[in-house]
C-alpha cells in the first residue's frame, strides 16, 4: 500500500508514495520517500536506478541517492529559513545555493556513500573508481517545500509536475530536448553536477502555493502514449484529490502504478504532495 | 500560476501606458520575469520579490530607465513599472528571443555550437561589458546566469541589467561568489565593487565559455564535501589557486572529474592561456594585473581570425595567430595543414592583422580599421571574402564585397581594379589595397 505521512495540522501538505516493481524485472530499482523536517519543510524524492546489466547495483544507488537527497535537501531547507529572515540579498545567495552548491553537495555525497558503503559480494565483479559508480547509476528528483520557497532537483530522466492554484498543470523540469532512446543522465555521469536541472519558486503568498506536486519515474510518463495523456492523468489526480481525499487516491495509487507498469514494463514510482484542502462532501447513499 | 503576479494583472508604466501580465517566463535571485502585453508590442517584465523591493533597488532601476542606453547587446531596463494587488515595481525590458541560450546548456552539452562561434561570442562579451565600462557603468554581477548567447554565430545578450550602477555608487550587490574578485570574496576593507572586480568576472566568465570549467575548480575543490560559505570563501577569496598554475600544482584538474577542462585547455591557444594564467596567478593577488578588455578584445579576435579546419576530420582548431607551425587536431590528433595567411595592414595607424584564408575566410570592416569601436560580423559588415572559382574546382579567388574598388598589382607590375562583386585569384605574394584605409597581402605560411 502506500505510505502515508501522520496527519499533523501545522504541516500544510498531505503525501503519499508508493512504488510497484516492473512485471519483468528481477527487481525494483526505484526507490522514494516523503519526510517533514523539524522545522516544517517538507521533502519529496524519487530515484530510478538503471537497473540495465551495465549497473547492477543502480538498486542501491537509488536509495543513496533518496536518502542524500533528503540530508542534503534538510540542511538547505535550514539555509532557507536563515535567508529568509535576512534581507533580499539572502534569498540572492540562496538561488546561487541551489543552482551550485546543492546539485555539487548531492553528486559528491552520492559518489562518496556509493564507495564507502561499496562490500563487494562473492564472486563479484571488482569494480573501483568510475566503474563502481556506473554500477551504482540512478537518476533523482527530489524537492523541497518549505515556508516562502518551492525548489526542485532533478538529474536524469522522471516528472516533476505541479497543478498550480488556478489548476493549470506545468512540468517546470522538462528538458526543452528530450533524451533520445533509454541514455539518461545520471549521478554517474561525469561532471553530474552540470547536469542537474533546478526549477527556483519562492512563494510571496501563501495563496499561490502549488495544490498538487508530483514526482515520478519515468515507468508513470512512458505508460501513455502521449505526453498529453500523463498530463491528463495529474489534472485527473489534482480532481479526485478535491472529490474524494487523498487517502482515497492513496489507496487507489499501487493500482495505478501497477497498470502503468505492465504497459511501461517498468518499475514505476510516485511521489504525491497535496496542499490540505477541506474534507469532501460525504457521498449521499439511497439509504 | 504561482508566481507573484496573475495572467492579466494590469500595472501601469513610468511614461502612463497599461500592460497586461500573459505569462511567467522564469524566476531568479531578485525577482521573477514575465511577457506582458504593452500598447505596441510584447515585453518582459522584471517583477521584484518583497524583499528585494528596497528603495534603493527602485532608485537604481529608475536612473538604468533614465540612462536611455541603446545597444542591441543589452536587455536594458525601458520603463519604469509599478502596480500589482500588494504593490510592488519592475522593469520593462525586451523579450530574449529563443535562439540565445545559457551558459548552463552548454556545460550540460546539450548547444551544438563551434570553436568559432564561442570564440566570437566572448569577443562579444569583452566589448559589451566594455561599452558600460567607458561610460563610467560598472556590472558588478558578471556571472552565467546574466548572459545568453546564440551558439550558432556567437551573438550576445547581456540580462540582468538592474546592478549595474556608476562606478563609486552602491548597489549593495557584490556579486555572485565564484565569479567575485578574491578582495570582495574576503571582504577585504578597500575593496569595493567596480570596472576593477569587473575583469575580474570577466575573465571567469570568459574561461567558462571557452573552457567549460571553473578556473579555480580543481582537486581542492574535490576535495570539500561541504561547499558552504567558509568552503567557498576559501576557494575564491583566501586561497585561490588558478587550476593550471604554473607554479603550483596543488589545485590540477582531476583527470576523471575533469576531463573536459584537460581537453579545452590542451585546445586552446597559448595566446590566450597566457592571458587566462596572467589574470589567475598574478591577477588573482594584484588587481592592476588583471587581463584588461582590451588584451582580451585583441586576442580573441585574432584567434577567431586564425580557426582552421582540419583536412581529417573537418572540425575547427584555434591556431596560434601569428606562428607558422601547425598544431595538432583536437579531436582526430592529425597535424593541421595551416591555409595561406592573409596580412592586412591598416594605414594609418599602422596596425598588423592576420587572418587564415580558411573555406569561406572573411574579411569584415573592422579588420581595415586600426581601433575598431565594434567587431561586427554580418553581412553588412562583410569586405572581402574567400570564394572557389565556379568552373574550376580548387581554385580560390578573394571576391571584394565592399563599396569601394581595390586594387592590386599583376605579376607584370601593372595595377588591376577590383570593382565591388568583382573576384581576384589568390596567389602567394598577392597585393590588394583595399580602398583607402588598409592594404593586404597573401603569404602561403
Amino acid at each position: 500500500m502506500s505510505v502515508p505521512q501522520p496527519d499533523n495540522p501545522a504541516q500544510p501538505w498531505d503525501t503519499r508514495h508508493h512504488s510497484v516493481q516492473g512485471p519483468a524485472k528481477a527487481r525494483n530499482q526505484d526507490w522514494s520517500d516523503v519526510e517533514y523536517t523539524p522545522d516544517g519543510a517538507l521533502l519529496l524524492a524519487v530515484a530510478d536506478g538503471h537497473g540495465s546489466a551495465a549497473h547492477p547495483l543502480s538498486h542501491l544507488g537509488a536509495r543513496y541517492a533518496v536518502d542524500v537527497f533528503k540530508l542534503c535537501a534538510a540542511q538547505f531547507a535550514t539555509r532557507a529559513r536563515a535567508a529568509g529572515d535576512g534581507a533580499g540579498g539572502g534569498l540572492r545567495r540562496l538561488w546561487a545555493d541551489a543552482h551550485d552548491r546543492m546539485p555539487r553537495e548531492l553528486v559528491r555525497i552520492w559518489q562518496d556513500w556509493v564507495v564507502d558503503r561499496h562490500t563487494p559480494a562473492d564472486g563479484e565483479e571488482h569494480r573501483t573508481g568510475p566503474a563502481l559508480l556506473r554500477a551504482h547509476g540512478t537518476t533523482l528528483i527530489g524537492a523541497v517545500l518549505t515556508e516562502g520557497l518551492f525548489v526542485a532537483w532533478q538529474l536524469g530522466d522522471g516528472d516533476l509536475m505541479v497543478v498550480h492554484p488556478d489548476g493549470t498543470v506545468a512540468q517546470p523540469l522538462t528538458p526543452e530536448q528530450a533524451e533520445l532512446g533509454d541514455e539518461t543522465e545520471s549521478m554517474c555521469s561525469r561532471q553530474a553536477w552540470d547536469l542537474v536541472r533546478v526549477h527556483w519558486a519562492p512563494i510571496s503568498d501563501p495563496a499561490r502555493l502549488p495544490r498538487l506536486v508530483t514526482l515520478s519515474t519515468d515507468g508513470l510518463s512512458n505508460s501513455f502514449a502521449a505526453r498529453d495523456g500523463f498530463i491528463r492523468f495529474v489534472r485527473e489526480l489534482d480532481q479526485r484529490i478535491n472529490t474524494e481525499g487523498l487517502a482515497a487516491v492513496g489507496d487507489a495509487l499501487p493500482g495505478w502504478l501497477g497498470r502503468a507498469g505492465s504497459y511501461s514494463g517498468d518499475d514505476t514510482t510516485a511521489v504525491v504532495a497535496s496542499l490540505k484542502r477541506p474534507a469532501p462532501a460525504p457521498m449521499e447513499t439511497e439509504d | 500560476m504561482s508566481g507573484m503576479l496573475d495572467n492579466g494583472a494590469q500595472l501601469t508604466t513610468d511614461t502612463g501606458d497599461e500592460v497586461s501580465v500573459a505569462g511567467m517566463l522564469g524566476a531568479g535571485g531578485q525577482g521573477e520575469v514575465y511577457r506582458v502585453k504593452t500598447p505596441t508590442d510584447d515585453k518582459a517584465l522584471k517583477w521584484y520579490y518583497p524583499a528585494c523591493a528596497t528603495p534603493e533597488q527602485r532608485s537604481i532601476v529608475e536612473g538604468l530607465v533614465g540612462r536611455d542606453f541603446d545597444d542591441d547587446r543589452f536587455l536594458w531596463p525601458h520603463a519604469f513599472v509599478t502596480g500589482g494587488k500588494h504593490g510592488g515595481f519592475g522593469y520593462l525590458m525586451d523579450i530574449r528571443p529563443d535562439r540565445f541560450k545559457g551558459l548552463p546548456a552548454l556545460f550540460r552539452r546539450q548547444l551544438r555550437t563551434s570553436p568559432l562561434a564561442l570564440i566570437t561570442a566572448g569577443l562579444n562579451m569583452v566589448e559589451a561589458y566594455q561599452a558600460l565600462h567607458s561610460r563610467g557603468i560598472a556590472y558588478r554581477d558578471i556571472s552565467w546566469g546574466n548572459i545568453f548567447f546564440d551558439p550558432d554565430n556567437g551573438d550576445i545578450l547581456v540580462c540582468d541589467n538592474d546592478n549595474a550602477v556608476s562606478e563609486g555608487d552602491s548597489t549593495g550587490i557584490s556579486g555572485t561568489m565564484e565569479f567575485m574578485a578574491p578582495e570582495l570574496v574576503r571582504g577585504d576593507p578597500a575593496a569595493v565593487p567596480g570596472t576593477q572586480t569587473d575583469l575580474h568576472s570577466l575573465s571567469v566568465l570568459l574561461f567558462m565559455l571557452l573552457m567549460n570549467h571553473h578556473p579555480l575548480k580543481g582537486r581542492a575543490e574535490l576535495e570539500i564535501r561541504c561547499l558552504d560559505e567558509a568552503a567557498e570563501k576559501r576557494l575564491y577569496g583566501k586561497r585561490p589557486m588558478f587550476v593550471f598554475d604554473p607554479v603550483s600544482d596543488s589545485n590540477r584538474p582531476d583527470p576523471v572529474e575533469h576531463g573536459t577542462v584537460l581537453a579545452t585547455w590542451a585546445a586552446a591557444p597559448p595566446i590566450l592561456q597566457k592571458l587566462f594564467t596572467q589574470n589567475f596567478t598574478e591577477g588573482l593577488h594584484d588587481g592592476t594585473r588583471r587581463v584588461r578588455e582590451t588584451q582580451w578584445r585583441h586576442a580573441l579576435s585574432e584567434v577567431r581570425d586564425t580557426i582552421v579546419v582540419c583536412a581529417g576530420c573537418g572540425r575547427q582548431n584555434m591556431t596560434e595567430p601569428r606562428s607558422a607551425t601547425p598544431g595538432i587536431c583536437w579531436s582526430c590528433n592529425r597535424v593541421l595543414v595551416l591555409p595561406p595567411r592573409l596580412l592586412v595592414t591598416t594605414l594609418r595607424p599602422k596596425v598588423e592583422r592576420n587572418l587564415r584564408l580558411r573555406r569561406a575566410a572573411k574579411v569584415y570592416a573592422h579588420h581595415l580599421h586600426a581601433e575598431p569601436a565594434r567587431h561586427r560580423y554580418d553581412s553588412a559588415s562583410l569586405v572581402a571574402e574567400l570564394v572557389e572559382h565556379p568552373q574550376k574546382p580548387g581554385k580560390y579567388g578573394l571576391t571584394n564585397r565592399s563599396q569601394e574598388n581595390w586594387t592590386t598589382r599583376r605579376a607584370d607590375g601593372t595595377d588591376q581594379q577590383v570593382a565591388p562583386g568583382q573576384s581576384v585569384p589568390l596567389r602567394a605574394g598577392l597585393e590588394i589595397q583595399l580602398g583607402s584605409s588598409a592594404r593586404a597581402v597573401v603569404s602561403a605560411t
